[in-house]
């Protein structure tokens, strides 16, 4: 059994909608706060927070947690290879897409100064 | 014999491609459906049932087919993910998630007869409805579905799923539910005796009957009680599953969770008020069983009015039980006009909504080659696929067909159909269904 490039899109033309109202909302927010602390000329690679990263860090590992209860399994059974990649992938996105909030809005709260 | 007035029309090359990627990109058909030549046609077509494989059809059927006359009798309003039954009853899944309205897959340009057939005279090509007006036909393309033949164990009907400690999660989707609150009453009740069966004959999902009885097990687990709970399997087969390596490794895992199989023995009679099954053994022998939950699958068959039609098999193993059909071309032995699909068909296995999402191409190409006085270019392979549960949380993706003695045939090949795998229970939980409603709209 093949599918298509089409036969892909059609199929998660069908899977994605329920997840689309989370999805956008995470990207609406950090697009928001990205673009707000870089107006406050925030630069990623010049500005310095430890908790952002560290609760960027904690967000990634606890996915392995939420995110196979969230699918009605458990940890335990994520055995295969292909489980493993896919978990470590979600937890890095995860901790990605936190840390990509959570550094510039510490950026809007405390302020270049206390960087 | 009548001769069609046909005309095969092929797109240009340039038009071909800024639609292949015009579309192609929007992600709205297979590409391979634009490639495919259109035929033009007056074909009175007929599909009886709007099903996975009827309502997969029309929309295949309308794309490929230009100026036919396409006919869906099918009398449910509402379309269910029957496949999501079993995740229903084992209280994973809510029931409304398994339904939608069959108005949302149905193409546009197609009649729809919202009333039940109830005969088949194949020499005419003319189709009866309930109603006693009649429909003919071209072409007829047999997705029906199949016959549940509760009747045929003594003393069970679909009406005491729910009670008595009966449940049953092929009856219907309120059934499923109530299969799920019977074994809820079962496990509050801290203990006891389950049974789990499979018949004498075909069945759709035939990894269902096992599927239950791995989530019930699942849910006895989780509550601690496993030593309060004894559970046994009664098959009417010598093994377990049509796919070999399989069928061991169920074996092996019952034997290893304290399941005790029965084989070759059947379901007869139940005593609902006694909670007692009986049991018939291929010589004949009869056992009766105490229960304080049973699982009932029942036969299954073609739906009467299929069975009193001559398009049902005559002889072979499928002999006055499913519709007569070349098992590869998927064409009417006796009626070339004829074509059948899903779980209707006579085919050592198949009933399963995987094998329609690869049955549909091949009777969609033969018909179209039909039509055009062709030989017949497309064959199935028996495939189909079963994503076998093991415990609430994982599951196997079993893909094989019956062709090269039924071996594997994997869609992905970085998931081994052998490994019980948490990827596996999540296409089964978040993407086959999402797969399952792209088929019904000839998408994929």
């Amino acid at each position: 059994m093949t599918f298509s490039l089409a036969g892909i899109l059609a199929v998660l033309s069908y899977a994605l909608p329920p997840f689309l109202p989370l999805m956008l909302t995470v990207l609406v927010v950090l697009v928001l706060v990205q673009l707000l602390a870089r107006r406050r000329n925030y630069r990623t690679g010049s500005y310095h927070c430890m908790p952002a990263a560290m609760v960027a860090l904690l967000a990634g590992l606890s996915t392995a947690w939420w995110l196979p209860a969230l699918t009605h399994s458990r940890l335990v059974f994520v055995t295969t290879v292909i489980d493993w990649v896919a978990l470590i992938a979600a937890a890095l996105g995860v901790a990605l897409v936190t840390w990509l909030v959570l550094h510039p809005l510490s950026y809007l709260v405390r302020g270049p100064r206390q960087g | 014999m009548y001769r069609l007035p046909l005309k095969s029309s092929r797109l240009g090359r340039r038009q071909l491609l800024k639609l292949g990627l015009g579309v192609g990109v929007a992600g709205l058909m297979p590409l391979s459906s634009l490639w495919a030549n259109t035929v033009s046609t007056r074909a009175r077509i007929v599909i009886l049932g709007g099903g996975a494989a009827g309502m997969s059809m029309a929309n295949r059927l309308t794309k490929r087919l230009s100026g036919a006359s396409i006919t869906v009798v099918e009398p449910r309003e509402l379309h269910h993910y029957q496949p999501g039954w079993t995740l229903v009853a084992s209280g994973v899944w809510q029931a409304e998630q398994t339904l939608r309205p069959n108005a949302e897959f149905r193409p546009a340009g197609i009649d729809w007869v919202k009333g039940p057939a109830v005969a088949i005279d194949a020499e005419q090509r003319r189709i009866t409805l309930a109603d006693a007006s009649t429909l003919e036909y071209d072409v007829l393309v047999v997705a029906t579905g199949l016959q549940l033949n509760y009747h045929l164990i003594e003393g069970m009907s679909p009406a005491l799923i729910g009670s008595h400690g009966i449940g049953s999660v092929y009856a219907s989707l309120d059934a499923a539910s109530r299969t799920r609150d019977t074994i809820d009453g079962w496990l509050a009740h801290g203990g006891g005796q389950g049974i789990f069966t499979a018949p004498q004959t075909a069945i759709k999902c035939a990894g269902a009957p096992v599927k239950m009885t791995f989530t019930t097990l699942s849910r006895i687990k989780a509550a601690g009680a496993r030593d309060r709970f004894k559970l046994d399997y009664f098959t009417a087969g010598g093994g377990m599953f049509s796919q070999p390596w399989v069928n061991d490794f169920l074996m092996q895992r019952f034997d290893r969770e304290a399941i005790s199989r029965h084989h070759s023995q059947y379901l007869s009679a139940i005593d609902p008020g006694a909670k007692q099954a009986e049991f018939t053994s291929r010589d004949g022998d009869t056992e009766v069983r105490d229960y304080d939950f049973i699982h009932v699958v029942p036969p299954m068959s073609a739906p009467d009015f299929v069975k009193d039609s001559d398009l049902i098999a005559q002889d072979g193993p499928f002999k006055g039980e499913w519709l007569d059909t070349d098992i590869h071309t998927l064409q009417h032995h006796r009626y070339p006009e004829v074509f059948g699909i899903g779980d209707v068909i006579g085919a050592p296995i198949n009933k399963t909504a995987a094998s329609v999402k690869a049955q549909a191409p091949v009777v969609e190409a033969n018909i179209a080659a039909f039509l055009q006085d062709k030989a017949l270019p497309a064959r199935h392979n028996g495939y189909t696929s079963c994503p076998l549960i093991t415990d609430i949380g994982k599951a196997m993706l079993v893909e094989f067909g019956y062709d090269n003695d039924m071996a594997f045939l994997p869609s992905f090949s970085f998931i081994d159909p052998k490994e019980e795998s948490w990827s596996a229970w999540v296409l089964k939980d978040y993407l086959l269904q999402p797969a399952y409603y792209a088929m019904l709209a000839g998408r994929v």
